[in-house]
C-alpha cells in the first residue's frame, strides 16, 4: 500500500517536473530572456558543482568505509604518539587517502571520532589537498619538475604541520569539534536505521554507503552555498578590479590569495588555472595561490564551520594565512624562483 | 520531518542528481560546464549517485516494513536534527532545479566583459622550455593555438601571411577600431569557474554590422595586431560566416 503511494507520489512529482521544464524551456525559447548575468551565474554555479560533487562523493565514501572498516585501535596503533611525528604522519596521509579540499572534511571528522590526535588531524586536513598523488601529478603537468612544484609541496607540508602542532596543546579532538555528529539525521542518523547485528561484508558495505549518502547531504549543503557565493561574485564582480591591484611583492600575494579564496577551485586542477597568471604575477604570489587555495576557500570554509567550532576555524584560517603571506613575500623579495 | 519522508526525498534527489549528470553527458551540454578531461569523473559521480539513491530507497523500504510489523516504534526526528535535515534537502534541490529549469547556456561575451581578455602566457613550463610546436597546419589552428604561438615566438611576424581558418564569438571591444572586432573563445582548464577569455582581432569593412555574441567562422590572412601594446594576432578577413553555437564552445588547454 505505502509502496504504491510512494510510487504514485514520485511519478506525479516527475511528471510535474517534466511539464515545468518543458514550459520554461519554451518560454525561454520564445524570446523571454533573463539578464545575461543570471545565465552566467547559473553556468558558473553548475560548473563548480558538477566538478566538485564527484570529489565530495569520493570523500564521503571514504568516510563511510573508515567508519565501518577501520577501528579505533588501528588509528591509535598506526599514528605516532609524539605530536610532531603525528602531525608529520597526518600531513603525509594524503598519499593513503587522495582527496581534495571538499572530500577531506568529512574524512577528517571521521578520523577524529576514531581517535586521531588533534595535531595529526589538522595537519591531514590542511596538507592532504596538496600532498596526494593526483595533485602532485597535475602540478607537475603544469609546471614541470621545478621550483614551483617543490615549494608547493614543502610549504604546504610545513605550514600544515606547524598549524597542527599549535592545536596539539588541545588533547581532546572533541574540544575542536562542534557537538558530536547528530545521532539523528532524518530519524536514523549516522548509524543505520535499526540495529542490524549482522556483520556480513555486504551489510557493512551497505552501512558505509548509507553513511556516505547522509554525509553527502550534510556536507553538500555547504558545498552548494559556497558555490552559489563564488558564482555570484564571479558573475557580478569584474576580475580586472582585483587584478589591477596586483603588483609589487606584497600586493600581488594578497591579490592571488584573495583570488584563490574567491574562485574556490578544486586543488586537483588549480595548478592549470594559475598558469594564466604566470608572467603578470610574481612567483611568490603564484605560490601563495597554490598553497593557500587548497587550505582555505569559500566552500571549504563553510564545510569547516559545519564540523569545527568557530574558534578552531578562525585559527585554521589565520595561521595558514599569515604563514603563506610571510613565506611568499619572503620569496618575492629574496629568491628568484 | 518524518524519517520516512526524509528518506523518500533524499532518495529522489540522489536519483535526480544522477539523472541530471547522465542527461548532461548524453546531451553533450556537459562541456558547457567542465573540461572534457573530467568526463570520466562525472560519469563515476552519476553512478555513485544512483547507487546511493538505491541504498536510501532500500532503507526506506526497511523502515516501512518495520513500521508495519511493530506499530509502537514511531521514528520521528528528535532534537536539533529535524530543522537541519530539512535545510539539507532544500539546498541539495538547488542544483537540480537550476540544472533542469534554466536552459543550458555557455559563457558568452557578457562574461568576457567581467573576466577581461587574457593575452599572455597560457602554456605549461614544459611547453615553454621545449619551445612551441605548432603541429596543426595554420588553417586548422584554434584561437588558443594562435595566441600561444604569438606568446612564445620571439618575433611573431614570422606568422604574417599565413591563413587562419577558425571559429569564435563576436566581441566588440571598445579599444578596437570601427572596422574591427574580436573573435573570442573561452579556455577552460577545469570548470567554467576558471574560464579565461582569449581572442584575435578580425579586420573587415562591415565589422560593425556583426552582432556581439553571434558565433562566426572567419577565414583570412594573419598579421601582427596590437592591443594595449601587446602583440596579438589579427586576421584580415576574406570571409565571415555566421554559424550555430558549436557543441564544444570552450577550448580545453
Amino acid at each position: 500500500m505505502t509502496r504504491a503511494l510512494n510510487f504514485l507520489g514520485l511519478l506525479g512529482l516527475a511528471l510535474l517536473a517534466v511539464l515545468l521544464i518543458l514550459s520554461l524551456q519554451s518560454w525561454a525559447a520564445t524570446g523571454f530572456t533573463l539578464p545575461t548575468e543570471f545565465y552566467t551565474f547559473v553556468t558558473i554555479f553548475l560548473g563548480i558543482f558538477i566538478e566538485a560533487a564527484p570529489f565530495l562523493l569520493l570523500g564521503t565514501l571514504a568516510s563511510g568505509f573508515v567508519e565501518e572498516f577501520i577501528d579505533h585501535e588501528a588509528v591509535q596503533r598506526f599514528m605516532p604518539r609524539n605530536p610532531f611525528m603525528g602531525a608529520l604522519a597526518g600531513g603525509m596521509l594524503g598519499f593513503v587517502f587522495p582527496v581534495c579540499e571538499c572530500g577531506v572534511v568529512p574524512l577528517t571528522r571521521r578520523l577524529f571520532h576514531k581517535g586521531m590526535a588533534p595535531a595529526a588531524g589538522i595537519a591531514f586536513l590542511l596538507a592532504s589537498p596538496v600532498l596526494n598523488p593526483i595533485v602532485i601529478t597535475s602540478t607537475y603537468a603544469a609546471y614541470g619538475w621545478g621550483s614551483i612544484l617543490f615549494w608547493r609541496i614543502g610549504l604546504s607540508l610545513s605550514i600544515a604541520v606547524i598549524t597542527g602542532l599549535v592545536f596539539a596543546v588541545q588533547q581532546q579532538p572533541a574540544e575542536l569539534l562542534r557537538a558530536a555528529p547528530r545521532k539523528s539525521i532524518g530519524g536514523a542518523g549516522l548509524r543505520p536505521a535499526l540495529a542490524r547485528p549482522s556483520n556480513a561484508l555486504i551489510q557493512r558495505i551497505q552501512r558505509s554507503l548509507e553513511i556516505a549518502g547522509d554525509e553527502f547531504f550534510e556536507m553538500g549543503r555547504y558545498l552548494i552555498i559556497g558555490s552559489l557565493i563564488a558564482a555570484l561574485l564571479q558573475a557580478v564582480l569584474p576580475q580586472s578590479m582585483l587584478l589591477a591591484l596586483g603588483s609589487g611583492p606584497l600586493y600581488s600575494v594578497l591579490v592571488m590569495m584573495a583570488l584563490a579564496v574567491l574562485l574556490s577551485i578544486c586543488s586537483t586542477v588549480d595548478a592549470f588555472v594559475s598558469l594564466a597568471f604566470v608572467g603578470t604575477f610574481t612567483s611568490g604570489s603564484i605560490l601563495s595561490f597554490l598553497v593557500f587555495g587548497p587550505m582555505v576557500d569559500i566552500k571549504s570554509t563553510l564545510l569547516y564551520l559545519q564540523v569545527f567550532k568557530r574558534r578552531t576555524v578562525f585559527y585554521m584560517i589565520l595561521l595558514p594565512f599569515l604563514m603563506v603571506l610571510l613565506a611568499s613575500v619572503f620569496i618575492n623579495l629574496n629568491l628568484a624562483i | 520531518m518524518k524519517a520516512q519522508t526524509y528518506r523518500l526525498i533524499q532518495s529522489a534527489i540522489l536519483m535526480g542528481l544522477g539523472a541530471y549528470l547522465l542527461v548532461k553527458i548524453f546531451s553533450g551540454t556537459l562541456y558547457y560546464y567542465i573540461n572534457q578531461r573530467f568526463l570520466w569523473l562525472v560519469a563515476l559521480g552519476a553512478m555513485v549517485f544512483l547507487v546511493l539513491a538505491f541504498v536510501a530507497w532500500r532503507r526506506l523500504r526497511t523502515m516501512q516494513q518495520n513500521h508495519q510489523h511493530a506499530h509502537h516504534i514511531h521514528e520521528y526526528d528528535h532534537g536539533h536534527g529535524s530543522g537541519a535535515s530539512q535545510w539539507n534537502l532544500i539546498f541539495l534541490a538547488v542544483p537540480l532545479l537550476l540544472g533542469f529549469l534554466v536552459p543550458a547556456k555557455p559563457l558568452d561575451s557578457s562574461a568576457l566583459e567581467l573576466r577581461g581578455l587574457t593575452t599572455n602566457a597560457l602554456l605549461g613550463a614544459r611547453a615553454q622550455t621545449s619551445g612551441v610546436q605548432l603541429e596543426a597546419p595554420s588553417d586548422q589552428r584554434t584561437v588558443l593555438d594562435w595566441i600561444r604561438a604569438f606568446n612564445f615566438a620571439s618575433d611573431p611576424s614570422i606568422y604574417e601571411g599565413e591563413t587562419a581558418d577558425l571559429i569564435g564569438f563576436v566581441y566588440h571591444d571598445p579599444r578596437l577600431l570601427e572596422n574591427q572586432f574580436l573573435v573570442g573563445r573561452f579556455a577552460v582548464s577545469c570548470c567554467v569557474a576558471d574560464a579565461f577569455a582569449i581572442g584575435m582581432i578580425v579586420e573587415n569593412l562591415d565589422a560593425a554590422s556583426w552582432a556581439g555574441n553571434s558565433w562566426v567562422h572567419v577565414v583570412g590572412k594573419v598579421q601582427v595586431g596590437d592591443l594595449d601594446g601587446q602583440p596579438i594576432p589579427l586576421i584580415v578577413a576574406a570571409s565571415i560566416k555566421e554559424i550555430a553555437i558549436p557543441p564544444q564552445p570552450y577550448l580545453f588547454p
